[in-house]
């Protein structure tokens, strides 16, 4: 795989090429999204269906895993999947790689899964609550608590970038190997792919924050029982 | 597996911008769309169940009114088939009064007719018998009967009562009467001067006679002293004897 080249500097800090490609999927993510929302009526078009579809696909997900914080948790859930979707299928159009196939990004996302469960779980019902939680059920198991959130951070990003970033290298390699036409297979198993990992690093990262929020919330009915 | 940390933090920053950006224009956007959807879908049942409790109660409300309208008109029939009753039995009532009225009077009316028929015939019958006995006195008139009717006349003049006798005193009060005798032939001197004393004798007074032929009496006298007469001819008693036919009829 190829290492991101440096586009162009900004003073001392270069940036890459998988910023600027963030930076499309950002501006046409914003220029759909401000396109397909901007006359929405109550009796929906085709594209209107097809984003409530969507956004209510993803509202069902999320809701079948924590149902009371909804709403809250939508945001940053829905934009991982959208955006590392998007990311993953960049490496389907030449001359463009995927973000997620750098590791900069993937544990960027995961340090930002980190931190949102921390934040969430504190929104829940507290940093005292939230942190007594990490002692429970013996203060013994503090330190594996905290391997667990390192680790599976890690993991996260890990998973992420080694499965894209394969995906990649293997197209290369086969394309190189076997010419033109054989690798078109291979990039439907790449959309598979794309698809699956957005949805495991979304679903992990959905759990993670709800069980930060339902651990609150358990230790909560413990202090009131 | 290359690391950057410009890459890295700016991958952070970007995500963030990413959220606020699909937040902004896709998130709430669709959502509120869909939550106003859902408002005017629950608006929409609500107001549909309203109508339709509301369409339940007319219904229910329409069929008591249906039920107390049966009854009414239950009740109305009942009482217009009374009324129809009643009426129709006073109608019955009044028409027989009237059919046993107009019987009697066709009865009454019948009889009446039978009476005037009767009468008529009667009457017919008593103008032919007086006819026939005016004819046939007529061809008898004679001065052998008058002579008779003389006798008679006389009898009846004295055998008057005292109360016709009295009568005929106060009738000859008048001043200046005279008596007329009228008879249907000639009288002669004697009789003429028996008639003037029996006569002056029964009044009491001596008043002047008058007499005189009158052909129409058939046969016999009439006597005039003031308001009393004294009808003894064939003439007046046969109008007499026709009133008296008359009047018996």
């Amino acid at each position: 795989m190829d290492i991101p080249t440096v586009v162009f500097y900004v003073g001392p800090f270069g940036i890459t090429s998988i910023v600027v490609t963030t930076w499309g999927i950002m501006i046409t993510l914003g220029i759909c999204c401000w396109l397909g929302t901007r006359r929405l009526a109550l009796v929906p078009g085709k594209l209107q269906t097809m984003l409530e579809g969507l956004v209510l696909a993803i509202e069902d997900n999320i809701n079948a895993v924590i149902p009371d914080h909804t709403q809250q948790v939508l945001p940053f859930i829905a934009t991982l999947w959208v955006y590392i979707v998007i990311a993953n299928l960049t490496g389907l159009i030449p001359q463009l790689h995927s973000p997620t196939g750098s590791f900069s990004v993937t544990a960027g996302l995961a340090l930002l899964v980190f931190l949102s469960v921390h934040w969430f779980g504190i929104r829940s019902g507290g940093a005292r609550n939230y942190l007594r939680h990490y002692l429970s059920p013996t203060p013994l198991l503090l330190p594996f608590h905290l391997i667990s959130e390192v680790t599976r951070t890690i993991a996260l990003a890990v998973r992420l970038f080694g499965n894209i970033m394969s995906l990649e290298l293997v197209a290369l390699l086969v394309l190189l190997v076997a010419g033109l036409l054989v690798p078109v297979p291979l990039l439907m198993l790449h959309v598979i792919e794309a698809l699956v990992q957005a949805y495991i690093f979304g679903m992990l990262a959905l759990i993670y924050v709800a069980g930060a929020m339902q651990s609150q919330q358990e230790s909560k009915k413990g202090n009131d029982i | 597996m290359n690391f950057d940390w410009t890459t890295f933090v700016l991958e952070i920053i970007n995500f963030l911008i990413l959220v606020w950006i699909l937040k902004r224009f896709l998130y709430q956007p669709v959502l509120g769309v869909i939550a106003r959807r859902r408002a005017d879908i629950d608006k929409s049942l609500s107001d549909a169940l309203q109508i339709r409790n509301e369409a339940n109660e007319l219904k229910a409300r329409n069929e008591q009114y249906l039920i107390e309208w049966e009854a009414k008109k239950e009740a109305a029939q009942a009482q217009l088939n009374a009324e129809l009753t009643s009426m129709r039995e006073s109608k019955l009532a009044e028409l027989e009064t009237r059919i046993n009225e107009e019987a009697e009077r066709r009865r009454v009316l019948t009889e009446r007719n039978r009476h005037e028929f009767e009468r008529l015939m009667e009457e017919r019958g008593i103008a032919q018998g007086a006819t026939f006995t005016n004819k046939l006195l007529m061809r008898l008139a004679s001065p052998e009967l008058e002579n008779r009717l003389y006798i008679v006349l006389m009898e009846d003049l004295q055998g008057l009562r005292q109360q016709d006798k009295h009568v005929i005193a106060v009738a000859a009060e008048e001043p200046g009467l005279q008596i007329k005798i009228q008879s249907a032939f000639s009288l002669d001197t004697s009789k003429r001067g028996e008639l003037t004393r029996s006569l002056n004798q029964m009044t009491g007074k001596t008043l002047p006679v008058v007499f005189n032929t009158n052909p129409e009496l058939i046969s016999g006298f009439q006597i005039d002293i003031g308001a009393w007469i004294l009808h003894a001819n064939l003439r007046d008693e046969l109008k007499s004897f026709g009133g008296v036919l008359r009047h018996a009829g």
